[in-house]
């Protein structure tokens, strides 16, 4: 599976020190404007050894209407276009509005959470390391959730 | 009636609010920041958010891919 990154997945996941993750996906591209974004806030972020740098990719008209409609930045229209050109791509975003519009396109989107989840199902981390980083998302990193919301999620994956 | 709030924004920005503006799109600059932050927050709801994050749940743990 091709997955096409916004800036959020790349910025967080390295806060939590668990930028390796995105190495178990086939193929990770990384919009231009996403990577000089990154660049400029959290270089170490960046990972040239399995991150490909993508140059932007012509966008559809509908697509344009889409992304001024959602007032989306300009990595995030990057990235839809990519994800337009890789049918079949995922967007990592944790970006609402970005969200909004691959659900208006028929893109498939995940943002963080959903990869650390990912990562325990697919062997990456164990039940206990997945809920430490859970539970350090408020006080390790800039990724936004209602603290309710977050226990939820941390009391679904204790249970058995 | 309406909040007056003071804030800051760039240059080329507000120039291109203005040509909007003066090309009969919008009212005024006041109705065009209005509306642009209205789209935002429609965009940017708490509820959607929520929704999207429990789709990260059901595809992080019981997704296929």
């Amino acid at each position: 599976m091709v997955v096409v990154t916004d800036a959020g997945p790349l910025i967080h996941l390295d806060e939590l020190g668990e930028i390796d993750l995105l190495v178990d996906f086939p193929r990770v591209l990384v919009p231009e404007a996403v990577w000089d974004e990154v660049t400029q806030h959290r270089p170490g972020a960046l990972l040239p050894s399995f991150m490909e740098k993508m140059a932007a990719h012509s966008s559809s008209s509908e697509l344009n209407a889409i992304g001024r409609l959602y007032t989306l930045h300009h990595g995030e229209w990057q990235a839809l276009a990519l994800c337009v050109h890789f049918a079949g791509s995922r967007l990592l975003t944790d970006d609402t509005a970005a969200r909004l519009a691959a659900k208006a396109l028929n893109i498939a989107a995940s943002g963080t959470i959903g990869i650390l989840l990912r990562a325990m199902r697919r062997g990456q981390h164990d039940k206990t390391q997945t809920l430490a980083l859970l539970e350090a998302i408020p006080t390790q990193t800039s990724l936004h959730i209602r603290s309710s919301l977050l226990a939820q999620i941390i009391a679904e994956v204790r249970s058995p | 009636m309406g909040k007056t709030i003071q804030a800051e924004l760039p240059e080329r920005l507000m120039e291109d609010a203005q040509t909007l503006v003066d090309n009969g799109w919008a009212g005024s600059v006041n109705e065009l920041l209005a509306e642009a932050l209205r789209r935002y927050l429609e965009s940017h709801r708490d509820d959607l958010a929520e929704r999207f994050i429990r789709d990260d749940v059901e595809w992080g743990l019981r997704g296929q891919d």
